[in-house]
């Protein structure tokens, strides 16, 4: 029964990876952009979150509807207003500058919200569900639910929309896409929006799960890169795969080897992906 | 055309004024240095103001402050009949230890501190330890308690935390004394200096108790979910659950072990519960959990040191900060309050003096009784035993400011 536990509690951790990252992994994959600054954005949703239930009583699940379009329009103008006019220089010019807005950012949370641990306590608590023996906590599952909505509705959008053709036509080749007629510095700023509007939106989520501080930035930031590598860059299957696959090894890691040694196990899985699968799970290389 | 001569003169002349111009403002700047060196004592205080400790470093940041504060409106510290105004010089080591050695080094070669404040926690106050030694610069820890950090035998350390076995020997002995039937200890711990010595500390009493320690793991720092070790600690049925962490550590370990159904009649975590945003985050989940720490606000005691009693601390507290004191608050502050009667008593600022009187203090503060054994650390406080009943800390020992009784069931 331990087991099954285990594999629930890695099915439903592995699928918050995956929306953890897949902002992440939508702006590296199309910019190639190692976009520094979505940890902290992360936290700024939770912090969202956080506000509009203590203050207004908003639950999350509406806070969403109000993360996606203030975040998509927060990272779209960033792009346009900052990031595009650096986007041609090399990757380590667009690394840099997402580091220094990432300080910029972090210090302020820090400055307004302080550093202190909050937490988002439903009232009443959703509780959990058990099913013979093994429990399943109802606000990890619902937000896992969202997550895989999201990530659904983003894959629709690629799939599907005309942005969304325009998005995957940029990502696979930009001078093609050009001479097509497309505007690729809006393209660039909407791919960025919408990786900002999915950072936002799991930081609604995570806020129902985790602690919430600036300082957790930098643990989301390092499970999205952990993820988008083992997963592949720029695929919406891609950032679930490799999210599903790192807390398999966290879980059950953890399970036979003591928690101690999860994180070595992960991180060790991270460098036998980069020698022997550098393009992930279900990344494709290269487009030429 | 023009005349080589005067315009090299005109040359010469111009880096010549700007020199005289530097210099002067130099001799300036030393003599107001100078000045300032006079009338103020320069305490040093490293601190992790950024990064992953910085809600530790703000904590010590406020007792220095208040410390400094009060010292200040009495009109500074008496040395020789002489008023010297306190001043602070911080730094930030943004959690990072090596940082940490190297700024204290700046503070003592550059700006000229008189004594130190230790860094946050045990592993980085030992490090530093060894440049206030080394420079022969008094140090006093507010939060270092693991033994590791005081048996090096050094001469200018001391701090104002007992050894870690004074907090779990109580707890210990509470719990075998009021619920005889829980005998299965699981423990998981925070891979860290401090939170590691305390969970083997209570691994060694609960064996010596007769506890049978059924699980006994650790997890990594930045752990961000434990769901799989607490199923794991769940299969094994343990009737006192311990967890030791700081605070973002120990609100995810209680929030996943609510959302797994994990009940026992006794919880402990060290050292969230202390502080009063970890009962606010955590909410209906913290009612009942048992912590232990070193000092607690529903103290008594006279001191002789400038806050007075323990009650004159909190409200002082309470009007600068509006929120309450925990134990890191009030261990910054006594720090200052020591060095203060320290230096007062030396009648001098010479640190050898200072450093034999803090080696020979004896005094009622309102932190309790401070006297440090001979390798630095205090040895004459009671640590607190407290659990959280009605979204407060209640104090179940010592018996001399007990509150409540203990009460079984964490659900």
């Amino acid at each position: 029964m331990l087991a099954v536990q285990v594999l629930i509690n890695a099915l439903l951790l592995g699928c918050l990876y995956g929306c953890i990252a897949i902002g992440f992994s939508l702006v590296w994959g199309v910019l190639n952009v190692i976009n520094l600054i979505h940890g902290s954005f992360i936290v700024l949703g939770a912090y969202l979150a956080w506000a509009a239930y203590q203050w207004l009583s908003i639950p999350p699940w509406f806070a969403l509807a109000i993360a996606a379009p203030l975040f998509f329009g927060l990272g779209y103008l960033l792009q346009q207003l900052v990031l595009n006019r650096v986007i041609t220089a090399p990757v380590l010019v667009t690394l840099t500058l997402t580091f220094g807005l990432d300080l910029i950012l972090n210090n302020v949370m820090i400055y307004y919200f302080k550093a202190d641990y909050r937490k988002l306590t439903l009232s009443p608590p959703m509780g959990s569900v058990s099913i013979l023996d093994v429990v399943v906590p109802v606000d990890r599952l619902l937000a896992t639910a969202s997550a895989l909505a999201l990530t659904g509705l983003l894959y629709l959008l690629l799939r599907r929309s005309r942005i969304g053709r325009a998005i995957v036509a940029v990502r696979l080749d930009r001078d093609a896409a050009v001479l097509m007629g497309v505007d690729v510095k809006s393209i660039y700023a909407i791919a960025f929006g919408l990786g900002a509007a999915l950072a936002g939106c799991a930081g609604v989520l995570m806020s129902l799960i985790f602690p919430i501080s600036p300082l957790t930035s930098a643990t989301f930031l390092g499970k999205s890169f952990v993820v988008c590598v083992l997963g592949g860059l720029g695929s919406v299957s891609g950032a679930l795969a490799g999210g599903l696959l790192l807390a398999f090894v966290e879980g059950f890691g953890s399970t036979l080897f003591g928690p101690s040694h999860a994180i070595t196990l992960s991180f060790g899985l991270l460098i036998i992906f980069l020698i022997v699968r550098p393009q992930g799970l279900l990344g494709r290389k290269g487009f030429e | 055309m023009s005349i080589p001569g005067k315009s090299a003169a005109r040359a010469a002349g111009l880096p010549r004024l700007l020199l005289s111009l530097i210099v002067a403002a130099g001799c300036w700047q030393f003599s107001a240095a100078q000045a300032s060196a006079e009338d103020v004592i320069r305490f040093g205080a490293p601190l992790p103001l950024t990064g992953p400790l910085a809600p530790e470093a703000v904590k010590q940041q406020q007792g220095y402050d208040l410390w400094a504060e009060q010292a200040n409106k009495a009109g500074g510290i008496s040395v020789g009949g002489k008023k010297y105004k306190v001043e602070i010089i911080y730094t930030d080591y943004q959690s990072n230890t090596p940082r940490a050695v190297q700024t204290t080094e700046q503070m003592i070669t550059q700006d000229n501190v008189n004594f130190l404040f230790a860094p946050f926690g045990s592993g980085a106050t030992k490090a530093v330890s060894s440049v206030s030694e080394k420079y022969k610069v008094p140090l006093i820890a507010p939060t270092a308690s693991s033994a590791q950090v005081y048996d090096q035998g050094y001469k200018y350390l001391f701090g104002t935390f007992t050894p870690n076995d004074t907090l779990t020997t109580p707890l210990t002995e509470i719990i075998k004394a009021k619920a005889p039937e829980v005998k299965k200890v699981a423990i998981l711990a925070r891979n860290d200096l401090f939170p590691l010595a305390i969970a083997q500390e209570m691994e060694k009493s609960a064996k010596a108790n007769g506890f049978e320690v059924v699980y006994f793991e650790k997890y990594a720092i930045n752990t961000l979910d434990h769901s799989a070790t607490l199923s794991q600690m769940k299969s094994l049925a343990p009737q006192w659950i311990f967890v030791t962490g700081y605070t973002n550590d120990l609100l995810l370990v209680r929030k996943q072990m609510v959302d797994q159904q994990i009940k026992a009649p006794v919880v402990t975590m060290i050292a969230g519960p202390a502080y009063p945003d970890f009962i606010e985050a955590a909410g209906q989940s913290a009612e009942n959990l048992s912590s232990a720490a070193w000092w607690h606000p529903a103290e008594q005691y006279a001191g002789k040191d400038i806050f007075g009693s323990t009650s004159n601390f909190v409200k002082l507290f309470r009007d600068k900060y509006k929120s309450e004191p925990d134990y890191a608050q009030a261990s910054a502050a006594v720090c200052g309050a020591i060095f203060q009667m320290a230096i007062e008593r030396a009648g001098s600022l010479d640190r050898d003096k200072v450093r034999d009187e803090l080696a020979k203090f004896d005094t009622v503060t309102f932190f309790g009784p401070v006297k440090f054994g001979s390798n630095g650390q205090i040895n004459s406080l009671e640590p607190p035993v407290f659990q959280i009943q009605g979204a407060k800390p209640v104090v179940l020992s010592p018996q001399a400011i007990k509150q409540g009784e203990f009460r079984l069931g964490v659900n």
